[in-house]
This record gives C-alpha cells, sequence and structure tokens, in this order.
C-alpha cells in the first residue's frame, strides 16, 4: 500500500505589469496512525522552480499578446526541464487590468496544449487578494496561531487586502494605491501620474503632473499619506478621499474583528521589510519610496508584522500551489472517469437539505430543473453540508431521493457527483450505487466546501485511489 | 467569596427548605408536580456552578428543561477560566480538543464546575463499563446474545482469558443458529463499553452486511457477545469457520467520550494467532468517525482482504 503521492502542479500569474510562472510539487501523506481510519492531507508543497519575471506582453493597452505569453510559458517549461503533460494541476490566474473575458480566452487557447489539465481563471480583485495572501503565507499564519491576520498585497497599480481568521477568509478589499502610479524616467522627469494619485496630491496640496521635475519631497509627502490611508483603511476610518481610491470592482473591506496582524506582499514589500540602499527611484517609480513611508507609517509600530514567505511572488505561488486541496480520505466513486471539469455546483442550504434526508423528491426535482435550466452544462454537482452523524436511515432515504430524482432528471450517461462537507460519503456513494445497479457512475466526495456559482475539477485519485485532488474555483469574468 | 462557598451555601439553603417543607405538608403535596424537586447534586443550575454575585441560588423549579448537562460538549466548549485576553481564540482552541483546556482554577485546586465534570464523565466511563447494552438495540437488530465464560461483569474485569473463551455448550448453540462457513462472520461484543454499541451499532451492523451482500459475498449471521473481549473473535471464527471475521467491540472508555467503538477483523482467525494479524478500524463515534461512514470503509477494508488473502500487519505490506 502506498502512504504517498507526490504530484507537480504549474502556476501562471499574468499581471497587468508582470508575468511569472512557478512549478511546485504537492505531497499527499497519510497523516493517520496505523489503528485509525486514513487521513490524507497535502503534507507539503514544495516549491521547485520560479521562473524571471517577464513585463507581461501586451498587444494595446488591455490586449494580451497570446503568442508572446505562450512563447515565455514555454520557455519557462524548458529551463525547468519539465515536458507539457508532467503537470496534473495548477492555475493560471489572469490579474488587474488583464482580467477580461477576452484575455482569457486568449490564454486558454494559447496554453492548452501546456495546461490542458489546469484551471484558467481571471482575478477580480478579490480573487486576487485572497490568492496573495495565501502565497504570502499569512493564511498559513493566521491559521496557526488562530489569529486575525491581513495582508497586504502591494503591486504596481493596486493594494490588494485579504483579511484571514483562523485561515479563513473573513474580508477582502483593493485599493488604487501601488508603486508604479507614479513614473519618472532617466532624467527625473515625471512620466505618468494616476488618478488616484492627483487626487492624494489636490487633497494635499501638491502639485505633481507629467513632464515636472520629480521632486523628492512631493513624492515622500504623497506616499506618506498613502501609508496613511491604507492605515485608515484597516481601521475603518473613512473619508471621501478614501472612498474615491478604491478600486472598481472590488468588495468593500468590511469586518468587526480587531486586526492582529499584517504581512505585506507584492512588489514593494521587497523595498518595505529592509530599506533599500541608494536612489530613490531605482526601478523608475515610487515604489521604494511607496515601502519606506509604509515601514516608517503606523501599520509597522502599531501592529505585529508577519514576515511574508513570499512577496513579489505571492499571486503566482498562490496560483500554482493553494488552489488544490483535497477530498476527505473515504470517498465513493465506482470507476476513474477522472480529469472532470468546470462542473457547476447546485448547493442545498442546510435547511434545503433537510428535503433530502426526509426523501421530498417533488421538491429537489423542481429545484434540480431549475438548475439546469440556468446552466449550459449537462453535468452539475449537487453539494451541501450533509450530518456529522447521521443514522443508517437518515442516509438511505438521502441516497433513495438523489439517486432516483438525479438518474431521472440528468441527460444519459452522465455521472451523479455529490459534494459533502462532513465525513460520510464513502456511506452515501455505497447505497447510492446499490441503488441504481449500475445504471449510471456515482462519485461521492467530502471534506470539501463549495458555494453556489462555484465551478468544480476533480483529478485523477491519489494515494492508491483513496483521494482525490479538488480545485473549487470561482470564474469571474472581467 | 469562593466558588465553593456559593455551593455549599446552596445546597444548605436547599437542604433547609426541604426540611422545613417535609415537616409542614403532608407527603402526597409534597410530590406533585408544582413542589420542587427533592435536590439532587447533578440537577443544580448552571449559573449557580459558574461564580458570579448571585449568591447561589438554586432554581425554584427544577425541571429538566431548565438544566444543563454540564457533560454535553456545548458545556464543555465554554471557558470558565476568566480574564481571558482573547476569549473566541479560547473557545475556538476548546472546541478542537476534548481535553479540559481553558478552565481556569481556583487557587491550587480546579473549579467547582471543572471537578463536577470531571466526576460526571467519569460516571460516563464506569456506567459504559458496568452497564448492559440496551436490550431494545439488540431486539431491533434481530440479534442473539451468546455469553463467554465471564459470569458476571467483576469476573470479565478480573479474568481477561475468560473472557475469550467460550463453553461448549455454547459453542454448539453457536453452531446451530448460525450459517456456517461464511465469507465474513461480523459480530457486537459489548468489551469495555456498553454505551459504545447501544450508541453506534443500528448505524454501522446493516451498513456493513449491506454492503457486503451487494459484494455478493456470503455473510454469515450476526449475534452479540456479552463480556467479550477482542480475542473471542478467534474461537468464534473457528467455530464458524469464517474467512473473514469482524468484531464490533466497545472501547475502554477515557474521560473524553464512553461512546467510542472499534472494529477488529481478521482473516482466518485462529485460537492463539499473533495480534498482528488483526486488522482495527477504531475511534467510531459520533466526535470520530461517524458509524455509517466507519461501516462503510469497514466493507471496503474486508474485501481488501479476501482478496489479499491476509488482514492485519500482512495487509499493510
Amino acid at each position: 500500500m502506498r502512504e504517498e503521492s507526490t504530484i507537480l502542479s504549474v502556476g501562471i500569474d499574468i499581471g497587468t505589469s508582470t508575468t511569472q510562472v512557478i512549478f511546485s510539487r504537492l505531497t499527499f501523506k497519510n497523516s493517520a496512525g496505523y489503528f485509525a481510519v486514513p487521513h490524507i492531507e497535502i503534507a507539503d508543497k514544495n516549491v521547485v522552480y520560479k521562473s524571471d519575471i517577464y513585463m507581461t506582453p501586451l498587444k494595446d493597452r488591455v490586449m494580451i499578446d497570446g503568442e508572446k505569453v505562450r512563447a515565455i510559458v514555454a520557455g519557462e517549461f524548458l529551463k525547468a526541464g519539465f515536458a507539457p503533460g508532467d503537470t496534473q494541476t495548477g492555475a493560471v490566474i489572469i490579474t488587474g487590468e488583464s482580467a477580461r473575458k477576452e484575455n482569457s480566452e486568449i490564454v486558454l487557447k494559447e496554453l492548452s496544449d501546456f495546461a490542458g489539465e489546469f484551471v484558467v481563471s481571471t482575478a477580480g480583485p478579490d480573487l486576487e487578494s485572497i490568492i496573495a495572501g495565501k502565497g504570502s503565507g499569512a493564511a498559513a499564519y493566521s491559521k496557526e496561531r488562530q489569529c486575525t491576520v491581513v495582508n497586504l498585497d502591494i503591486g504596481g497599480g493596486t493594494t490588494n487586502a485579504v483579511l484571514f481568521d483562523c485561515g479563513e477568509v473573513i474580508a477582502k478589499g483593493c485599493l488604487d494605491i501601488g508603486g508604479r502610479l507614479i513614473r519618472v524616467d532617466q532624467d527625473m522627469k515625471v512620466t505618468y501620474v494616476s488618478d488616484s494619485v492627483r487626487r492624494i496630491a489636490d487633497h494635499e496640496g501638491l502639485d505633481i503632473r507629467p513632464g515636472m521635475e520629480a521632486d523628492y519631497q512631493t513624492v515622500e509627502s504623497i506616499c506618506r499619506k498613502m501609508a496613511e490611508l491604507l492605515g485608515d483603511w484597516l481601521e475603518h476610518k473613512d473619508s471621501p478621499l478614501l472612498d474615491s481610491i478604491v478600486t472598481p470592482g472590488s468588495s468593500p473591506f468590511d469586518f468587526d474583528k480587531p486586526i492582529r496582524a499584517v504581512c505585506f506582499s507584492g512588489g514593494v514589500a521587497d523595498c518595505l521589510y529592509v530599506h533599500k540602499e541608494g536612489p530613490w527611484n531605482p526601478y523608475g517609480d515610487i515604489g521604494v519610496v511607496l515601502g519606506d513611508a509604509i515601514r516608517q507609517s503606523r501599520l509597522w509600530s502599531e501592529y505585529r508584522v508577519v514576515d511574508a514567505k513570499e512577496t513579489i511572488r505571492a499571486t503566482v505561488v498562490g496560483a500554482g500551489s493553494y488552489t488544490t486541496s483535497v477530498s476527505g480520505s473515504t470517498i465513493a466513486y465506482d470507476r476513474d472517469v477522472f480529469p472532470l471539469k468546470n462542473i457547476p455546483v447546485l448547493k442545498l442550504t442546510v435547511r434545503e437539505q433537510e428535503h433530502c434526508f426526509a426523501d421530498d423528491r417533488e421538491w429537489f426535482r423542481e429545484k434540480l430543473r431549475w438548475m439546469l435550466e440556468q446552466s449550459d452544462s449537462e453535468q452539475l454537482i449537487v453539494a451541501m453540508k450533509g450530518k456529522q452523524n447521521p443514522s443508517y436511515t437518515e442516509l438511505r432515504r438521502m441516497a433513495a431521493c438523489l439517486s432516483g430524482v438525479l438518474d431521472e432528471t440528468l441527460p444519459p450517461g452522465v455521472p451523479l457527483i455529490i459534494v459533502l462537507e462532513y465525513d460520510m460519503a464513502k456511506a452515501l456513494g455505497q447505497v447510492m450505487t446499490r441503488m441504481l445497479k449500475g445504471k449510471r457512475d456515482v462519485i461521492c466526495v467530502d471534506s470539501i466546501q463549495v458555494d453556489q456559482n462555484d465551478f468544480v475539477d476533480m483529478g485523477k485519485p491519489l494515494v492508491d485511489g483513496l483521494v482525490i485532488p479538488v480545485v473549487v474555483k470561482t470564474l469571474i469574468f472581467g | 467569596m469562593t466558588q465553593m462557598d456559593d455551593m455549599i451555601n446552596a445546597i444548605v439553603e436547599r437542604v433547609a427548605m426541604e426540611l422545613s417543607k417535609g415537616a409542614s405538608a403532608p407527603k402526597e403535596s409534597a410530590q406533585s408536580p408544582e413542589s420542587p424537586a427533592p435536590f439532587d447534586i447533578n440537577r443544580v443550575a448552571k449559573k449557580d456552578l459558574s461564580g458570579g454575585n448571585t449568591a447561589g441560588t438554586i432554581r425554584e423549579t427544577a425541571g429538566d428543561g431548565d438544566l444543563v448537562d454540564i457533560t454535553s460538549p456545548e458545556e464543555k466548549h465554554k471557558p470558565t477560566l476568566s480574564h481571558c485576553e482573547d476569549p473566541e481564540g479560547l473557545e475556538r482552541m476548546m472546541r478542537s480538543t476534548p481535553a479540559r483546556i481553558g478552565v481556569g482554577n481556583c487557587g491550587a485546586r480546579l473549579r467547582t464546575q471543572t471537578m463536577l465534570t470531571l466526576r460526571a464523565d467519569h460516571a460516563a466511563a464506569r456506567d459504559a463499563v458496568f452497564k448492559d447494552v440496551d436490550p431494545s438495540v439488540l431486539d431491533r437488530l434481530g440479534l442473539f446474545t451468546i455469553e463467554t465464560k465471564c459470569s458476571d461483569k467483576n469476573q470479565f474485569l478480573t479474568r481477561p482469558d475468560l473472557g475469550r473463551q467460550f463453553d461448549d455448550s455454547v459453542i454448539s448453540e453457536l453452531k446451530s443458529k448460525c450459517v456456517m462457513n461464511p465469507d465474513v462472520q461480523i459480530y457486537a461484543s459489548d468489551g469495555l463499553s456498553s454505551t459504545a454499541i447501544t450508541a453506534n451499532l443500528e448505524n454501522i451492523l446493516p451498513v456493513i452486511m449491506d454492503a457486503l451482500k451487494a459484494k455478493g459475498l456470503k455473510v454469515g449471521t450476526p449475534f452479540f457477545v456479552r463480556n467479550g473481549r477482542v480475542a473471542a473473535m478467534d474461537q468464534i471464527s473457528e467455530a464458524l469457520g469464517a474467512t473473514v471475521t469482524c468484531a464490533l467491540i466497545g472501547e475502554r472508555p477515557g474521560l473524553a467520550t464512553a461512546e467510542s467503538m472499534s472494529a477488529y477483523i481478521a482473516y482466518k482467525a485462529t485460537v492463539g494467532m499473533p495480534e498482528a494479524r488483526r486488522t482495527v478500524v477504531s475511534n467510531i463515534h459520533s466526535g470520530g468517525i461517524p458509524a455509517v461512514e466507519a461501516g462503510a470503509y469497514i466493507a471496503d477494508v474486508i474485501e481488501m482482504m479476501l482478496e489479499a488473502k491476509a488482514s492485519g500487519v500482512d495487509l499493510k505490506k
């Protein structure tokens, strides 16, 4: 019996300014003792290769140059020594201003032979915040220490914030504050000033416009104000200025718990944890000054500061290492029909699942018809919380309801897929299989949390077929 | 004022009240539903134990509905530690473990409530060992009962060897009532926790039986063994000629749960075989692996054993 499996995961982050690739090995291991039911978890996430950081090739201001992206990715596979097909899971994340449906289609088309099995998703500001917070290590810190940690991913154009409480996301948001919002050329002339910087400058009575001489005092004052605004944002000190620089499309950064620690990632974090010696604008922008301003602000002095595991690579590491999760270790599936891709979810609430436990088929039939009309997909996942310790009677009623109704409603040949949170999938799956007498495949997994509107990928079974890797994604097209 | 003082005052007050009532009122009316129930240490209202300044008042109408079960998970997860830095964090930690953390102290000793909970849990553990399995559970499952050579619980506890053996008459009764030479023989036994069997058996035995029958296996007649140790399965296996024998048995209760059950499963078990030939699925209870899920898993393990013709360490190789 094999107690361990390893899979190779690739993460590709195509952002407004940079494109990066990483490869990581995910190790699945049985952590349960000899006398217990197996418990497989992802024991290790080891980044084995990090690419150079490329400028994202663009055709115009927002459209990605698909062929050039393909060349970058192909080059990195070669340098890393992996062939397309070596990777079993992973994610391509398109972030920032590149996050549009057209770009997602271009990337999908160009990368399909590398990325046949990956997730391609365009991350809205919210998803980007979460992925960066996982990649930076903030989520793990929050889980280990059982506390609230905010991760501020300060990039070129935006600051993505996510607040974790015991490893769970409780708030996310995005501000137009970043290191490349003022750009300066070699002759110290200002070449670009963003709308958000203009608003901050107006508010402070400062003058900075393209074509002007870049004055350190002015830049420093603006960066100090940016740091102050970030502090205000974490402390709910609303102001018209703060409201005016919230990134369009981001969630309101609302929460009602005190923040216990702060973690910084993104390009600016590299100039933040330690002061960079030398001229103030080595990159032709304000990243170094903004980093210094934050280190001198109350964000640094009044919160516990967590060392980020990844800074500029937080998003790509998040995409490569933290998008795959593992099912419960006692699950049921009749045959290896995996991988399954992009299956929409019908989520039943705790109250709604009672209809299934009571074998109320009429109700469930209606709900299912509605869902099939809503989504174009022929396949779907029925997801619910389940029960902590169901009785066999309840279990049989539920199996009868699910298998009966799903079998008559779904198109022929489509497997019945059930996703639960509580540990009861093997029991439910076995009963359903018996009731269907081989008419259809049954796939029943647990320990996975999904929501309505999510899409789920299920990979090939691992560790002697005990578990399957699962990717839950929320597709957000800009 | 310490909590112990609160408690003592409450008890004294209550006993005094009972005594005065008993003296003045006729017996019938004292037992009528309107009058307060006799004092019972297990029926002390929660607020009297948790400290605070309400000088230990006992609820006048102490019906079960008004009282909290101090051994319930909800109550056990309420911190009694005062002045805690992060109450929410503490509660979360307490929910993640059955260990008695976050309980605080009273000088060098445990608080009254911690002490009472501990004693209540200990009582549940003793009950699990000394009580018998609820006969209605066995009736509903249609199980007949056989006994080992132990005549009572005391002998069962002091003579482990007798808990593994059966009289010849019992063996012939078993042979007459059971299907012989089954692929799989499943039976239940009280072991050291009857409570575990009462709590889990109905949700696990039919799951395993149904799953094995669906695999086309010949499943033996299930029954119940009173005062049985794990290795009693060896003599049963030999007597019935079972290929695989699976014993569902109550585990020695701890202070965390008295409901934990295990399944010991062996391929061609024989008397005197090494313990390493047993496969164990442990921790079956509502806070561990749920009974139905464990049943589904056990059915797969048994199928695997029949294919590999091995069990225990030999199966894991």
